[in-house]
């Protein structure tokens, strides 16, 4: 594929992404902060949700030969550690490195130092990377997924996790629906969750305080 | 039906939309969707106008051109673009900073959320470029394939995240 329709196909992919980040609401600070205080599950509910498609997806791709696979290699240091500096960083900036482009364009003024901070952690690791390589690029196990270790087809491993996942989401929003977890002001704080918001206690739309 | 009116849409149909980006990705660039790569490849191009050595660096280097390095760039400007549509269809446009980081910070200052800003944006990409992808490339896609190492590092993620709201202050 030339640069310039991969430009075109990346725009066009990227408006569907960016309208999916907004309208779920995910892409709030007030969204990702609460799930990593286990007081909001949206962010959990849209990315096992993509991570399901995704595995039916490529069980159609990959079952009719039309794709092969593309896992990245297991490197326990680099995940490790890489992990949990990717979730600290996510928990104070209230954004992943993609949704933090979803702030930028609903227009959140603090995301501007989000990106800047971005920019210069990716040219401080630029600058890093061949020191660092030695611990981090070496001493895994290669590109290993869960169906080889098992020495099975990837179809029906990736089927079966799935609906392990759908049973787990039909479970996680019996206990606590979706739209409790919108907030007042559809930026997750507030809602139907205390911890979030001690005082005024009320639901999108349900302002006069009716319950 | 989900109107592009509405200021919400159930998580469920945003992360169908979102896993169905998939199919363009493996069919027509043989990759899977990811965000964090695009960093380095804009500020590959920076950087190597300050300091041309840095594209002696192979890591710098790999991902200055081609297809996939700028498939990526432009995926995450059409992110800004489908965002600004979206939130301009409900009316739900933002400014300041959400009202979580007054509790979550303790002070409403923006001298202070923007520092906090800035420090978890570094940490964010430098964790993600140390793992080799962040909530997209491992979590979203890597999960997806059944990766392994994706699989820890998404846990990795969640631990880290989850330790460092709870040290905030209580909100």
């Amino acid at each position: 594929m030339s640069v310039f329709a991969a430009v075109l196909l990346g725009l066009a992919m990227g408006a569907a992404f960016g309208i999916a980040l907004e309208k779920s609401r995910v892409f709030e600070p007030g969204v990702i902060l609460g799930q990593m205080r286990l007081a909001n599950f949206t962010m959990l509910k849209v990315f096992l949700t993509a991570v399901i498609t995704g595995l039916v997806v490529l069980s159609v791709l990959h079952g009719a030969g039309l794709v092969k696979l593309a896992p990245k290699a297991t490197l326990f240091t680099a995940d490790i550690v890489g992990g949990l500096l990717l979730g600290a960083g996510i928990a104070l900036a209230g954004a992943c490195p993609g949704t933090v482009f979803a702030q930028l364009g609903a227009g959140y003024r603090d995301a501007r130092y989000t990106f800047l901070g971005a920019l210069a952690g990716a040219a401080t690791f630029i600058y890093l990377e061949p020191a660092l390589a030695p611990y981090i690029s070496k001493g895994g196990p290669g590109k290993l997924m869960f169906h080889t270790l098992f020495d099975l087809p990837y179809v029906p491993v990736a089927l079966g996790f799935a609906a392990v996942l759908v049973a787990g989401l039909l479970a996680l929003e019996r206990w606590r629906p979706w739209r409790a977890d919108l907030g007042t002001g559809y930026d997750g704080v507030g809602g139907s969750d205390a911890a979030f918001h001690p005082v005024v206690d009320e639901a999108p739309g349900d302002r006069i305080g009716a319950r | 039906m989900p109107k592009f009116t509405d200021p919400a849409w159930s998580p469920y149909v945003a992360g169908i939309l979102i896993g169905l980006l998939q199919i363009p990705a493996f069919l027509f660039l043989g990759t899977a969707l990811g965000a964090s790569s695009s960093y380095v490849t804009v500020m590959s191009h920076i950087l190597g106008v300050a300091d041309p050595e840095v594209l002696q660096i192979d890591y710098a280097a790999k991902h200055l051109a081609g297809a996939k390095n700028w498939w990526q760039v432009a995926m995450m400007a059409g992110v800004v673009a489908g965002a600004w549509l979206s939130a301009r269809a409900s009316g739900l446009r933002r400014d300041a900073p959400s009202p979580v980081w007054a509790r979550a910070l303790g002070t409403a200052s923006p001298a202070a959320r923007f520092s906090v800003a800035f420090l978890g944006g570094f940490l964010m990409l430098l964790g993600a470029r140390i793992a080799d992808g962040c909530t997209s490339g491992h979590g979203i896609s890597g999960m997806a394939q059944l990766a392994v190492g994706s699989t820890i590092a998404v846990g990795a993620m969640f631990a880290g995240g989850i330790a460092t709201a709870f040290a905030l202050r209580r909100f």
